[in-house]
């Protein structure tokens, strides 16, 4: 119930954008697909952000283990916050390749 | 050739095809059943919690931590075994032992084991506190998705392993259900890891 009151509630908000965007805005609804593939291409870069995100810390974590004999949970890197990190480092990133085109 | 935008773009409807199956299905509950395995609760020597969380800075257990030892003493209620080993931080374990002695557990039925920062350790540890006692036949309380990986560790210690893994079933919303899936992909890194340097 809650995943579809979810889902629900974003297929509206996405619609009401949708019909502000084209009626009041002035988007063209020829622009969208191209849009949705820049935003795949975005959503990529952050699966490869967190991916070395993770790999970098892991083995960060572990070398330090062993070179200074100290504990450090890898848990620390199981954190939800890696995700938002690794996104706002694709927004960057994405966006700082356009202004270069 | 993959261009590098299709690339990026393919791994993006990875992404997030992984994050709406992970979010919406019970994909990570299926996961966490299969990984509990079926529990065997029989007559023990030791009721053995393992750490998880530890306690936050107030001293309270934390949900997982919270989980086990309830688990834990219920089974020692039930009377499953004669022993209660509490596993886990020094907060961790005070917070347990307070908890499971005000719970009706007496204190001489308690363990305890604070020193171990890892599930080797914690497995060397237990290790060194019951099989001198002659108590080799352990219920062993962990999550399910811990249970494999815990399980192998405490046989490879000279454990004969009963299983007792806790909440089998997982959360039925989506944001818990991506929290126990990024657990369950840790715990396979775990389990990967333990087994290249031979701990398993």
């Amino acid at each position: 119930m809650r995943s579809i009151t979810l889902v629900l509630i974003v297929g509206l908000t996405s619609l009401a954008a949708y019909l502000a965007a084209t009626r009041f805005a002035g988007r063209r609804r020829a622009d969208l697909p191209g849009a949705l593939k820049e935003t795949l291409e975005c959503l990529g870069l952050v699966v490869i952000f967190f991916l070395v995100n993770f790999a970098v810390g892991t083995a960060l974590i572990l070398g330090l283990r062993s070179l200074t004999g100290q504990f450090i949970s890898v848990y620390i890197v199981n954190d939800a916050t890696l995700a938002v990190l690794s996104l706002l480092q694709a927004l960057v990133f994405y966006r700082w390749r356009a202004r270069s085109k | 050739m993959l261009s590098p935008a299709r690339g990026l773009r393919l791994l993006g409807l990875l992404g997030l095809l992984l994050f709406a199956v992970a979010a919406f299905t019970p994909l990570a509950n299926s996961l966490n059943i299969w990984m509990a395995g079926m529990a065997m609760l029989e007559p023990a020597d030791a009721i053995v919690v393992l750490g998880r969380g530890g306690a936050d800075t107030d001293g309270v257990l934390t949900n997982r931590s919270l989980r086990r030892t309830l688990d834990g003493i219920g089974l020692y209620g039930d009377g499953f075994a004669p022993v209660l080993v509490l596993s886990g931080s020094s907060d961790e374990t005070s917070a347990r032992a307070r908890l499971a002695q005000g719970l009706g557990v007496p204190s001489g039925a308690i363990l305890r084991t604070s020193s171990a920062k890892t599930t080797r350790g914690e497995a060397e540890e237990i290790r060194r506190l019951l099989i001198p006692l002659g108590r080799r036949r352990i219920l062993l309380v962990a999550d399910p998705i811990d249970m494999p990986r815990a399980r192998a560790v405490m046989e490879r210690a000279g454990f004969t392993v009963l299983p007792a893994p806790t909440a089998a079933t997982g959360p039925s919303d989506p944001e818990s259900r991506l929290g126990l899936l990024r657990d369950i992909l840790s715990e396979l890194a775990g389990w990967t890891y333990y087994r290249l340097t031979g701990a398993l």
